[in-house]
């Protein structure tokens, strides 16, 4: 073929694949499917591709919450729409209610004397002790308190900070061959319904796991550097199971629940990292309130920090689910109030997430509604609201973390140097009120 | 003005790739000239092929300047100075000296390699010496420094010292003109123009395939022929290639592949496992994909580029699959490293040279000194013995010359992929699972029964006794292999004083054949998991985060399966399940079938043939548009 004929093929295939966008600019729908095509004005790039999203004050109803923690899927609630169409949120953003920390920052004055605990309830965004690290160590730098804090009895996951060896009978076993373990998070074969799941909203349970009480279940918790040392054991279990310690071992025996334990010392303050993998964040009226109650009395919990609102993300485009998964989130807080009420709530709402939309990475269209809605939920509720999503930069940010190696390929989670920043942060944030006032 | 510069300048984040509209663009215009100066009646004559050459080399250096930037200028700096080394070396040959000659090939060598060790391996190497003498060494980029001394100051940053995109590939190609010069196996370019084309020829520059200059240098003397049927296949060509890049390797890593491998944790052992899988398929169809485009391209202009991917999973053994992946790598590193370090006839200097190197680098960063050292340097001794009386010729010293040069061969070409220790390790186990292959075929089947069963029963103590999930996984793995060995031993032992029918052999040799590909299969699909290190890390964390997402999926395939999630996830990811068994299915089709649809395909009429392109692209953009798989998170 001469090179004449072999332009005129390829201007054939650009004519007709520019005739198509004319024709067929966006897409295409019969029934479910969608036959998808760009614009001319998109091939070359002439208009931003941002989502257009259109405003309206209509809101949803959505009756039951019930159903919206789900164990082993996203919900989605309804058809979903192409095109969303969010309310307006009224909502001063530069009101974030670190005044309603008052009690928290004054329990710190006391951390030389008696110990301050202080848990961060969250999704995977946490998991392996990401950024519960970071707040860990800079708060007990400034106010004193050593270890890791609450850790189940076999972790699944393992953490930045503490290694854990599980034997059952002498002979080491993984995690998932331990102990059984009922989770509040977890899906229904792993729920037990009289709710008693203990502060972590998981626990283990040795009379399933061991065929008879005689056996030993021997677990070694080495923290993995110097600054974690701590200076004494607590073990949350039934009064059925017995225990020894030995250094970073503790052997247990007998039937009964171990909610779990905790490496720290008896004065300043401890920070608990609790993850719930996938979870909305809409478990805690399923746990005991008597028993979340004397937890949180008898350790001095002065700060709880939950950090949901991520896993609404991904499978929702429908504000009403968003609507109603926040309105759940209310009434996790009013309940986790009920429980502590001495303590302060500190909520973190989800960080930029970002999707890939016809080969480009764009921000999930929900995530600043969520954020806003959020942070109302938190002012109204008298307690704080950290906006990650606005720290990060907003829009797109998850991108631009990405490229810097600060946040993985699926655009969701951090990396450790990722969940470093966002940790300090998050204590900078915290601290900033007291810190410029001494 | 924006929209010029937009178009014309360089931007780090909008380079050129072969799966964006803009290069199409660019190559239609590009296309456009290029047939303006090959037509006419002199389109074949010398000088309209200089023309040619030289609006080729101008276009490559524009593409390349688009995608790197100022880097071109490294590109342009390997080209003369490899041109008036190669000059130099011929001169030295017609005057009879080899001496001279070999040192302007070393010259060349150091010079090219010496450029690749600084932009490539700079942070590897300070790592490395930190980690040794416990130093902080930081790195410090000496081109950007004298840059800042033409331009403004601060403008270039000296503290990161940023990859060229494509050096490993136009380095390689460099070092093997410089090469075939010397051996007499090329003449030296006379026109520099003509050898910056072969450097820089846009389609392969990025990514390969890397073209020997004795494959590419004749052809830019010839005049432009394209048959009818050519034409075809370098539209099928890239039209795979695009549906390899976008569908299998794209789709799949979005969806399910960067998901487990940036928090392996988040997944059970049933879906790392299937990702590691889906991983192995996505490399081949990325790289390949590419690849395919880059030949297709070449072949509308009129080059041919080498094959570099001939169905590699359909490999039988790890030394077939070497053959059939990169193959154009595979090539240079046999012609310039393997042979010379004396392939199967012997070893010398070099082998001993690096073997120990390996060694002592190995040491020093596990810290176990006595424990590699000493076995290693017994083995070096008895080595070196045995090498004095062996005799060279036979089959027995053929196979240990050629274990020990092809290990040194794999170890390094695994550097060549990455500055990163899990490239190394990389390379390092494909090195010793051809070994281990070339020596199972030496042995007869009731030793390989044997050891066999050793090995297995090794493993499964192992496994009771630690009950780690490593010693799990390869307990696992061990035993399935040893039915296999059983059933195969077994039909020998009876199977051996008998007559056997042609269909009854070929029966057999289809099932081992089979057999044979699913392990081999297996096998490359382990060895990925050090393939992989992000690249948006800098070199150290990218160490740690490769290690790190390695122990974490061998802990999940190994301690946290859990069989109940199974079906669960086979529906959740029902779309990336089926994309990623018609993307084996397709790999797995007879080369013949494959042939005759490409033949079908070439044989279209052209109008039929651009609505067949257009429909294609139409399906491809779906995938580029689809819908992301939401997370799903099972609790195990």
């Amino acid at each position: 073929m001469k090179p004449r004929q072999v332009l005129l093929f390829i201007a054939c295939v650009m004519l007709s694949l520019g005739a198509l966008c004319l024709v067929l600019p966006g897409c295409v729908s019969w029934g479910e499917k969608t036959l998808r095509w760009p614009t001319l004005a998109e091939v070359f790039d002439i208009e931003p591709s941002d989502v257009s999203i259109q405003y309206s004050d209509s809101l949803y109803n959505i009756d039951s919450l019930e159903s919206l923690e789900i164990q082993d899927t996203i919900p989605t609630l309804a058809a979903e729409q192409t095109q969303p169409v969010i309310p307006q949120v009224h909502v001063d953003s530069t009101t974030d209610g670190r005044g309603f920390l008052q009690a928290f920052y004054t329990a710190l004055t006391q951390a030389g004397e008696r110990q301050v605990r202080v848990l961060h309830y969250g999704d995977s965004q946490i998991e392996e002790d990401r950024m519960t690290q970071q707040i860990r160590e800079q708060l007990q730098k400034r106010y004193g308190g050593h270890g890791v804090g609450l850790m189940p009895l076999a972790q699944t996951i393992p953490t930045n900070t503490v290694k854990q060896q599980l034997y059952m009978s002498n002979r080491f076993v993984t995690p998932t061959q331990g102990p059984r373990r009922y989770l509040v998070y977890g899906p229904k074969r792993d729920q037990r319904a009289d709710g008693l799941y203990g502060p972590m909203g998981q626990v283990a349970i040795m009379s399933d796991s061991l065929v008879s009480g005689s056996e030993e279940i021997k677990v070694i918790c080495t923290p993995q550097n110097n600054n974690l040392r701590y200076t004494r054991w607590q073990i949350f279990a039934d009064s059925s199971v017995h225990y020894t310690i030995s250094g970073d071992t503790v052997c247990l025996n007998g039937r009964g629940a171990v909610y779990g334990l905790s490496q720290e010392s008896e004065t300043g303050v401890i920070v608990d990292n609790i993850p719930m993998r996938g979870c909305l964040g809409l478990v805690f009226t399923k746990m005991d309130s008597n028993q979340l109650r004397t937890f949180y009395r008898q350790e001095n919990v002065r700060l709880i920090i939950m950090q949901y609102g991520g896993n609404a993300i991904p499978s929702n485009q429908n504000p009403g689910t968003i609507q109603a998964i926040v309105k759940g989130l209310r009434e996790q807080v009013q309940y986790v109030h009920a429980c502590a009420p001495e303590a302060s709530i500190l909520f973190i709402g989800p960080s930029d997430m970002i999707r890939q939309v016809d080969g480009e990475w764009q921000t999930y269209p929900m995530v600043p509604y969520m954020d806003k809605l959020l942070r109302k939920m938190a002012m109204e509720e008298q307690i704080a609201y950290f906006s990650l999503y606005n720290w990060m930069g907003g829009a797109g940010s998850m991108k631009q973390w990405r490229e810097n190696g600060l946040a993985g390929d699926d655009g969701v989670h951090f990396y450790r140097s990722g969940a470093r920043k966002a940790g300090n942060a998050v204590v900078n944030w915290l601290l900033e009120p007291i810190e410029n006032a001494d | 003005m924006d929209f010029l510069h937009h178009i014309v300048g360089f931007d780090a984040d909008s380079p050129l790739l072969f799966t964006q509209f803009y290069f199409w663009a660019f190559f239609a215009l590009v296309f456009a000239l290029f047939a303006l100066i090959m037509s006419g009646k002199k389109a074949d004559n010398h000088s309209r092929l200089h023309l040619r050459n030289i609006y080729l080399l101008f276009v490559s250096w524009f593409f390349y300047y688009k995608t790197s930037g100022l880097f071109l200028l490294i590109l342009a700096f390997v080209t003369l100075s490899d041109w008036l080394i190669a000059g130099r070396i011929k001169s030295a040959i017609t005057h009879h000296k080899p001496q001279i000659a070999k040192i302007f090939l070393a010259l060349s060598v150091v010079i090219d390699l010496g450029l690749l060790a600084y932009f490539k391996y700079a942070y590897f190497f300070t790592n490395m010496i930190n980690d040794l003498f416990g130093t902080g060494f930081q790195v410090f980029d000496i081109f950007a420094y004298i840059g800042n001394g033409f331009a403004e100051a601060g403008r270039f940053s000296v503290d990161t010292i940023i990859l060229p995109v494509g050096i490993s590939f136009y380095i390689f190609q460099v070092i093997s003109y410089t090469a075939d010069v010397y051996r007499e196996r090329i003449q030296p370019v006379k026109n520099i123009l003509d050898f910056g084309f072969y450097v820089s020829f846009f389609p392969q520059l990025v990514a390969g395939p890397i073209v020997r200059a004795e494959e590419f240098i004749p052809q830019l003397y010839k005049p432009f022929r394209l048959s009818r049927r050519v034409f075809g296949i370098a539209v099928f060509w890239i039209l795979n290639g695009l549906a390899k890049k976008i569908i299998m390797s794209d789709y799949l890593a979005v969806n399910l592949i960067d998901r487990v491998f940036d928090n392996p944790l988040l997944f059970s052992g049933f879906e790392n496992l299937f990702a590691l899988f889906a991983y192995s398929l996505q490399v081949y169809a990325d790289f390949s994909g590419y690849t395919d485009i880059a030949i297709g391209v070449a072949m509308l202009l009129g080059f041919y580029l080498p094959m570099n991917f001939n169905s590699p999973y359909k490999s039988q053994s790890p030394q077939e699959f070497w053959r059939r992946w990169h193959m154009s790598l595979g090539r240079w590193l046999k012609t310039y490293l393997y042979i010379p370090l004396g392939g199967n006839r012997r070893i010398g200097f070099g082998t001993y040279f690096w073997l120990s190197l390996i060694a002592v680098v190995s040491a020093a960063l596990t810290g176990w000194w006595l424990w590699i050292l000493v076995p290693f340097a017994v083995f070096m001794i008895g080595i070196a013995i045995w090498n004095r009386t062996a005799d060279h010729q036979s089959s027995r010293s053929k196979l240990i010359y050629a274990n020990l040069n092809s290990f040194i061969t794999q170890v390094l070409g695994g550097l060549w992929h990455g500055a990163s220790w899990n490239f190394i390790i990389w390379g390092g186990i494909n090195g010793i699972g051809m070994i281990i292959e070339k020596i199972w075929r030496g042995m007869n089947w009731h030793v390989r029964f044997a050891a066999m069963t050793l090995l297995t029963a090794g493993l499964c103590c192992a496994d009771y006794w630690t009950n780690l999930p490593v010693w799990r996984l390869f307990a696992v793995w061990v035993a399935i292999l040893w039915v296999g060995t059983a059933i195969r031993y077994i039909y020998w032992l009876i199977t051996q004083d008998k007559t056997i029918t042609n269909r009854q052999l070929q029966i057999t040799n289809t099932i081992a054949k089979i057999w044979a590909i699913a392990q081999t299969f297996t096998f490359i699909t382990f060895t990925r998991l050090f393939f992989r290190s992000s690249s948006n890390l800098d070199p150290a964390t990218a160490n740690e985060v490769a290690w790190a997402t390695a122990k974490n999926m061998v802990n999940q395939i190994g301690g946290a399966w859990n069989n109940a999630i199974i079906p669960d996830f086979l529906w959740e990811y029902r779309w990336v399940v089926a994309m990623f068994v018609a993307g084996m299915v397709i790999h797995w089709i007879p080369t013949n079938w494959k042939r005759r649809y490409r033949i079908w395909f070439t044989k279209m009429p052209l109008w039929l043939m651009v609505i067949a392109v257009c429909v294609a692209i139409v399906v491809i953009y779906q995938f580029v548009s689809a819908e992301m798989q939401p997370f799903i998170y099972f609790q195990f």
